[in-house]
């Protein structure tokens, strides 16, 4: 990487977040996710949507999906739990420095949603639209909820 | 509290909620809601690969929003291409704001949210983000000393504070406007208005 050009400023989302796509994602939870609240950071300034879940995956007992989401539909779905889990997937340029990555779209993996260039995955949800991201994360979410197991979370399938 | 529903089985999660979103939905609703949120002009052709419809029937659909002025359509060299009304925007999230908060909340915010551009404005010495950019940029290529670089999360917080502050300001408006256009003219919060 160049010099005066790091990974801070490089990795940053393109563009403020969007309120009115963060209010979208927070009526989308609400009306299809029984277990999960979400609610804006703060109503007029939203920087982040908060979705609380009343349980966590595996044997944590709660957990929440901070998302974030720009103007320019960069975004970060970011989870965390009592057990402290996190994992995050996110959309983002990275300057080519996540190894296993082509395009922008990239998971960060569990336990700690490691930054580590060779460890970040390609991400298992290319959608780009907020409707369709959102719906992804959720039905992954679910998988993984009755699998007991984060593995489903970036495999983007659920085979019988 | 109701458990999730079991997930059924899926092989790829994007064509599995794509399918999905397509079964609970109709063509119109798809377009509407893919164009609510492209704010940089596209063509009829990628709004109906997004919308998962036919061109023909997402330009029929487009069509009808700009006629109900949902939606911007420019005609150029690529053709027509559309966009979000940012008109319809602004109102859209005036409304959702005032459905929420009350006169007062309302002017209490904004006057925090003016301050807090105001204090980016007077940090940074400059009237907005994109000029800070342009004058760091010139400084830089002037080689006038190292242009120590605005924080990248700063910059987004300015952006995004000032077009929060933009749809509040908004809201403020309309809600100061609807007192004099109607019949009655609204009782309470008199005081609380600047005119």
């Amino acid at each position: 990487m160049g010099s005066g050009h790091d990974q801070g400023e490089s990795h940053t989302l393109r563009g403020p977040p969007d309120r009115p796509v963060l209010i979208a994602i927070r009526d989308l939870v609400d009306d299809t996710e029984p277990l999960a609240t979400a609610a804006l950071d703060d109503f007029l300034d939203p920087q982040t949507l908060e979705v609380s879940f009343d349980d966590g995956l595996c044997d944590a007992e709660r957990a929440r999906i901070d998302v974030q989401w720009t103007t320019r539909n960069d975004y970060k779905f970011h989870y965390t739990d009592s057990n402290e889990v996190d994992l995050r997937w996110g959309k983002h340029p990275h300057d080519s420095d996540y190894e296993n990555v082509t395009g922008f779209e990239h998971y960060h993996p569990p336990p700690d949603a490691t930054s580590n260039p060779t460890e970040v995955e390609k991400s298992c949800i290319t959608q780009s639209t907020p409707q369709l991201v959102t719906r992804a994360v959720l039905k992954l979410w679910r998988t993984a909820y009755h699998a007991d197991s984060l593995v489903p979370l970036n495999a983007g399938s659920n085979p019988p | 509290m109701a458990d999730p529903p079991v997930p059924g089985e899926f092989d790829e999660v994007d064509e599995a909620v794509g399918q999905e979103w397509e079964t609970e939905t109709t063509p119109y609703e798809r377009v509407r809601e893919v164009i609510s949120y492209t704010y940089t002009p596209v063509s009829a052709p990628t709004v109906a690969e997004q919308a998962r419809t036919s061109p023909k029937t997402a330009r029929k659909h487009l069509n009808t929003l700009e006629d109900e002025g949902f939606v911007t359509a420019e005609t150029g060299e690529k053709g027509t291409q559309y966009s979000r009304s940012r008109e319809s925007l602004v109102v859209e999230q005036a409304a959702d704001i005032l459905a929420r908060l009350s006169i007062e909340e309302l002017v209490d915010r904004i006057e925090e949210l003016r301050n807090r551009v105001t204090a980016f404005r007077e940090e940074y010495g400059v009237d907005s983000p994109e000029k800070l950019a342009v004058e760091r940029a010139n400084r830089a290529l002037a080689g006038s000393g190292a242009a120590d670089p605005i924080d990248p999360e700063e910059r987004r917080e300015w952006q995004r504070t000032r077009r929060n502050l933009a749809f509040a300001n908004a809201a403020l408006a309309i809600a100061n406007a609807e007192r004099f256009v109607g019949g009655d003219s609204r009782p309470t919060d008199e005081n609380a208005l600047p005119q």
